[in-house]
């Protein structure tokens, strides 16, 4: 009974493009109902979910600390910028795709050496990397465009979506929607692409890895390469999604990527549940949205946002978001809801 | 050795070594483990019994001498190479991943077999899944072979001790070994579970052979073929449990008294 039991419960592929396939409808539909101001926050938002999802892994799974999230965005954000503004022909697809590469590859650089080292030099390590990135690009102006940075074309809305708007602002309406399904898609197929990963061999061996190396290379497991390897997906992620965020915004400067984003990126993990799929789900909702909190919070406490205070609201809110999680929900907001886990089989 | 019919060499360690700055850890060691045969390494504490038995997991580099598995046609292997060979070993206390379920912790056993890589796991490719879900219905076998399958979704912190050692044996089985390595299988077992455990040992014998360490020595003396005996890092006898129970240098060895 136990035996048939655990065998079937072993969620299937299908089942879980099922589950993605409604999500990413149900996110899709949404958009259709928000202003455009809010349709370009969620596309940022899905940006982002993108990134915790590839953060996630690496510490949630592999066990391995980063800070330097911030940076693997950066790559791909400037690799879709410097091909993006230069072959403005060529299908978006492959300035994604090219992104994605130029991620998994500084993950591979900086996962090698990081497979000697733990805790807070890892830490250290990976913080480097981050704050080396933003000078690099500074510097680098004939490639980079320096703090000017690179400016792409904007997305092109087809003209079968066009016409499915009409009214006054029509187009704006239309721009901004299109870019948040095109986020939202692409959100959507990483998605179902992490959660296969979540529950396959390599996801267990990441687990086997942290939980216990020891025992985990009696398992045959190399734990050189499975480290690596949790950088490299996990840096391929975020130049995905780095990538993503630069078309939304048609540009790439240096000011974008802050070391200060990757404790943004973490915190935003955090709270939504390390190492789970929803939470990043969560994250990526959170940060859309947190200007909007901001706003309310200003408004109400009569705080002006240009102040020094107002300008640092949403560092104040996430810091204290953050302790409030970490007393009453350590598992994040997707280790409140069990039900909700595992209606969408999410939780591990 | 004495065995007047050649057999199949599972485990071969010769001459071997072991330095730790002044400290002389295992000093010019050989012995042999032979296929279907259970042997045990015995010794007062601080013998270089666990050294031994990880300069044979490739844990630790001998400062001279050899390792091989000569049935696997393999010379010294690293750690990650044991599982492949057809060695496992189990390490002292459980050793289980902790946030890991029982069943997957066995399935953890089936990791270094040919399934899919990490792009056809990221698709969720039908064949990986066919192979997984293949290694979950082998683990859950494994579990009920063993007694413990009402405890496959329990986390390892959840079940009693003896369970855990159960689970940590079933794991090691699910590499499919030719030589089984247990470090201290009958430590902190009840009378129940060490009569339980060394019948569960001795069934083995017909798949793998067995190296343990122990030192329990009721339970050594009635479960294995042969033992070797380590003191101050030097094998100091070897032979059948009944040769060495009335060995003088083991008395000694164990009992303190002087020749």
């Amino acid at each position: 009974m136990n035996r048939l039991k655990f065998v079937r419960s072993q969620e299937t592929t299908s089942s879980r493009l099922l589950t993605v396939v409604l999500l990413t409808a149900l996110a899709l539909a949404i958009t259709f109902v928000l202003p455009p101001v809010a349709d370009s926050q969620l596309a940022g938002g899905a940006a982002i979910t993108i990134v915790i999802l590839g953060l996630s892994w690496l510490i949630g799974w592999s066990g391995q600390i980063s800070l330097g999230n911030s940076g693997f965005m950066a790559v791909g954000a400037y690799a879709a910028g410097i091909w993006a503004s230069h072959h403005t022909t060529t299908p978006l697809v492959f300035t994604f795709v090219l992104a994605t590469v130029a991620g998994a590859i500084s993950g591979l650089i900086v996962g090698l050496p990081s497979t000697r080292l733990r805790g807070p030099y890892l830490a250290g390590m990976t913080l480097a990397f981050a704050a080396a990135i933003t000078p690099l690009a500074q510097n680098f102006t004939s490639v980079t465009g320096g703090s000017g940075g690179l400016f792409l074309s904007s997305l092109v809305t087809p003209s079968w979506f066009l016409h499915l708007f009409s009214g006054q602002n029509a187009t704006i309406n239309a721009n901004a929607q299109w870019t948040a399904d095109l986020a939202v898609l692409i959100a959507g197929l990483t998605f179902f692409i992490m959660a296969n990963l979540f529950h396959s061999r390599t996801g267990r061996a990441m687990r086997l890895v942290r939980d216990n190396d020891v025992a985990a290379e009696l398992m045959g497991i190399s734990l050189s390469r499975t480290r690596t390897m949790a950088f490299v997906v996990a840096a391929s992620f975020a130049g995905l999604g780095g990538a993503l965020y630069t078309v939304i915004n048609t540009t790439v400067n240096p000011q974008t990527f802050p070391v200060t984003l990757s404790i943004t990126l973490l915190t935003l993990m955090v709270l939504g549940g390390i190492g789970t799929l929803s939470g990043a789900v969560i994250g990526g909702i959170i940060y859309a949205f947190s200007p909007n909190l901001i706003t309310h919070i200003n408004a109400l406490t009569g705080v002006n946002p240009t102040s020094n205070l107002g300008s640092n609201m949403q560092g104040i809110i996430f810091g204290v978001l953050l302790i409030l999680t970490m007393i009453f929900a350590p598992r994040g907001i997707a280790g409140l809801s069990p039900r909700l886990g595992r209606l969408v089989k999410l939780r591990k | 050795m004495t065995d007047p019919t050649p057999r199949t060499v599972t485990l071969a360690l010769d001459n071997v070594t072991v330095r730790f700055g002044g400290l002389l850890a295992l000093n010019d060691v050989s012995f042999r483990v032979h296929e279907q045969e259970i042997v045990g390494l015995i010794g007062p504490n601080g013998a270089g019994k666990t050294t031994a038995f990880n300069v044979a997991c490739g844990f630790q580099k001998p400062t001279s001498g050899s390792v091989a598995f000569p049935k696997m046609g393999r010379g010294a292997l690293k750690p990650s190479q044991l599982a492949k060979a057809g060695v496992a070993r189990t390490l002292q206390g459980v050793g289980l991943f902790g946030q890991l379920t029982i069943l997957e912790n066995v399935m953890a056993g089936a990791q270094s077999r040919p399934g899919g890589s990490v792009v056809s796991s990221a698709l969720g490719l039908p064949s990986g899944l066919r192979l997984q879900r293949a290694v979950r219905v082998e683990a859950m076998h494994e579990l009920e072979r063993l007694g413990i399958a009402k405890f496959a979704g329990a986390l390892p912190g959840a079940v009693p001790y003896g369970i855990a050692k159960k689970v940590s044996i079933a794991r090691a089985l699910m590499t499919r070994p030719q030589l089984l390595m247990l470090d201290e299988p009958a430590s902190g077992l009840d009378e129940n579970e060490l009569a339980d455990f060394s019948r569960l040992i001795a069934e083995l014998r017909s798949s793998t052979s067995v190296l343990l360490v122990e030192h329990n020595m009721d339970f050594v003396m009635q479960l294995v073929d042969y033992l070797v005996v380590l003191n101050f890092g030097q094998v100091i006898a070897m032979g059948s449990p009944s040769e060495i129970s009335t060995n003088p240098d083991v008395l000694a060895a164990y009992l303190g008294i002087d020749e």
